[in-house]
């Protein structure tokens, strides 16, 4: 008897992801536009707002930008972890730290910007990785699952940000009474406002996908990644691979939150990690982990974030984006585990 | 009252939360689903609480909604989850996030006023009359009873006494074995998961209607969190979780009574502890006492759907 039946495949193929990727973002954007049409908006209106406010004048275009930034680098952060199956849910706090070392060296450090901004990069950098090194340890060594550690350690950097901006290092009589007085040195723009911080980006996500590829390190830890009893068994350093790939991880967002500093907002500030972190998870998880890819993902979800913005007006807060995101998220999980079957026709 | 009585009658109070959601994510997790939607279930049963008690006040009917919608959106990740085998992780924190973005949204009317009707407290005669312990024990709302007496004692019962229990324990542990000794793992697994959705969101109903007792944008947070770990941190099991939770409302109690006395301890490293505190529960113990990692294993097939063609 010959009948249509579902197979499994093991991995499912680069198209069948992507589609499974393309009709997950169609269907949550779709969800939305029911809602809002249940709220008396036409989402049609709001759609060409969105498109016209982002794409037809170079304001827009500047804004998309800076937001495809941060986006980027907890994007990238994510994905180098996930590389040897690490989930950094800390993203958000390793930005928020970066920025918090960047701007302590920005604001207390005499000195031309030629030489605080490599401090500063330096800071970021070493501050993301300090905030995730006990994750780090406690996975490699105790084997503690680090998707709760670090997720906690964003809260704790929320409110220390939070704390300094407010207090101690709050700028007396400024114009905000929440937030630092504007830190001297800045990245220089090379477009508009689009500062020389979103090629430092996308350098670094090319280099992260080479290195990947290419080197032998590369191997070993996307290996151990996807087996780790096998790396091991081949001889390879798995746990030495675990701590310098999450020690990375963090460090790249750390960087995030230095630029955001450094090249954005110029002043440290409470929520200065704009939720970044979590979605940057969204950016790495719709790149399928992809370095390269990560790119193009935190380019579409610089657009989602900016449409938010744009609709402030009509009535809708990042709250609501959050939430569009989140179903996004969901509809990609499912269908990333749909795009592994495939209809056969076959004997039973 | 007393400082400890206050402190106690407190930590009672502030624990409940942690213990309502942790006894929700147990009764995932024992059925080997990883639920990293508490947060947003919290977020959404919390604001659904005060909506529907601004509709009918009567804080019953405000919990039960609440219950309703975490069961609504758990029959939503327990199908992506459970059926469609969906990745947990990604599922559970996508549940976060449209929790916490959609509780935001809808909660904008109700932001920042005191809940229209609450959970009033209960004196239990004779027992309330108890010296020290009488108020921080006996003098509760209703809900707190349920948290800490009824439910732990039932769940405890049901999981580790019945046939049931350990058909449900085998899910988790052996989903295979047990599919091949008849238990019907989909539904079981499916069954638990939006059950224990419906606490967590009760837990956030309890955050608004007995605890708090207001609606604001980020008043749940992280507890969700928190309990996750809480879960993790008393092996499983739901008198511990319970006990557990009952320790994190004293720390956030004498935090309270830190702030109002003046303790020369700052604010803000006050509002840190609980999150630098449930770290150091779930790294010290392992490290401490390597024995407690078997004795305290997560159930064996946490966060692995199940494939039956791929036994």
């Amino acid at each position: 008897m010959v009948e249509w039946r579902l197979q499994r495949l093991p991995s499912a193929g680069t198209g069948a992801a992507l589609g499974a990727r393309i009709a997950a973002v169609l269907l949550a954007l779709g969800v939305a536009a029911v809602a809002l049409v249940l709220a008396g908006q036409n989402p049609f209106a709001l759609a060409a707002q969105v498109i016209r406010a982002t794409f037809g004048s170079t304001f827009g275009l500047e804004d998309l930008g800076l937001l495809l930034i941060p986006l980027l680098l907890t994007g990238l952060s994510v994905a180098v972890g996930q590389q040897i199956g690490v989930w950094n849910i800390g993203a958000e706090g390793q930005f928020y730290i970066g920025a918090f070392a960047a701007a302590a060296v920005g604001l207390f450090l005499p000195g031309s910007a030629a030489l605080i901004l490599p401090l500063m990069f330096v800071a970021g950098a070493v501050g993301g990785m300090f905030w995730i090194l006990v994750p780090t340890l406690a996975r490699a060594y105790a084997g503690v699952n680090e998707l709760i550690t670090t997720l906690l350690l964003n809260f704790v950097a929320a409110l220390l940000v939070y704390y300094v901006a407010t207090g101690p290092w709050r700028e007396r009589g400024g114009v905000s009474n929440s937030a630092t007085a504007r830190i001297p040195a800045e990245i220089p723009e090379f477009w508009g406002l689009v500062h020389w911080g979103l090629p430092a980006g996308v350098l670094m996500a090319l280099g992260f996908a080479a290195l990947l590829a290419y080197s032998r390190w590369g191997y070993e830890v996307r290996f151990a990644g996807s087996n780790a009893k096998a790396a091991r068994y081949a001889g390879m350093p798995v746990r030495r691979h675990l701590v310098t790939v999450m020690l990375l991880s963090g460090m790249i967002a750390g960087i995030g939150g230095m630029l955001e500093i450094a090249g954005t907002v110029h002043r440290l500030q409470g929520g200065i990690s704009n939720n970044f972190g979590y979605l940057g998870i969204m950016v790495a998880v719709l790149a399928r982990n992809s370095c390269l890819g990560v790119i193009a993902s935190a380019a579409f979800m610089a657009v989602i974030l900016n449409a938010g913005i744009v609709l402030q007006t009509q009535g809708l807060t990042s709250a609501t984006v959050l939430a569009i995101t989140g179903l996004i998220l969901f509809l990609t999980a499912v269908g990333d585990e749909v795009s592994h079957y495939r209809i056969v026709r076959g004997k039973v | 009252m007393d400082l400890l009585t206050s402190l106690l009658a407190t930590a009672f109070l502030a624990g409940g939360v942690l213990a309502f959601a942790a006894l929700g994510e147990v009764l995932a997790e024992r059925v080997g689903v990883v639920n990293l939607g508490v947060e947003g279930l919290m977020a959404m049963g919390a604001v659904t609480g005060v909506a529907a008690v601004t509709a009918v006040p009567s804080p019953a009917f405000g919990f039960l909604a609440s219950l309703a919608v975490g069961a609504a959106l758990g029959i939503a990740f327990a199908s992506a989850t459970v059926f469609l085998r969906a990745n947990q992780v990604l599922c559970g924190l996508a549940l976060t996030l449209i929790g916490t973005g959609l509780s935001a949204t809808v909660g904008r009317g109700y932001s920042g006023m005191p809940s229209p009707a609450v959970f009033e407290r209960v004196e239990i005669p004779l027992l309330s009359k108890i010296p020290v312990l009488g108020p921080a024990l006996f003098s509760q709302n209703i809900l707190v009873y349920l948290i800490y007496i009824v439910l732990p004692v039932a769940l405890h019962y049901l999981m580790f006494r019945t046939r049931h229990g350990l058909n449900l324990r085998a899910v988790g542990e052996n989903p295979a074995a047990a599919d091949s000794a008849g238990i019907p793992v989909g539904l079981i697994r499916f069954a638990y998961v939006v059950a224990g959705s419906a606490l967590s969101a009760g837990a956030g109903a309890y955050l608004t209607l007995a605890f708090v007792p207001s609606w604001s944008d980020g008043v749940v947070a992280g507890r969700g969190w928190i309990a996750v770990a809480l879960v993790i941190f008393a092996g499983y099991r739901p008198i511990p979780v319970v006990l557990s939770a009952l320790f994190f409302g004293f720390v956030t109690a004498l935090g309270f009574v830190g702030q109002a006395r003046g303790w020369p301890v700052g604010a803000a490293v006050l509002s840190m502890m609980p999150y630098l505190g449930t770290i150091a529960l779930i790294i010290v113990p392992v490290l401490a006492w390597q024995k407690v990692r078997r004795l305290m294993a997560a159930p064996a097939s946490l966060g692995e759907p199940y494939h039956r063609d791929l036994r």
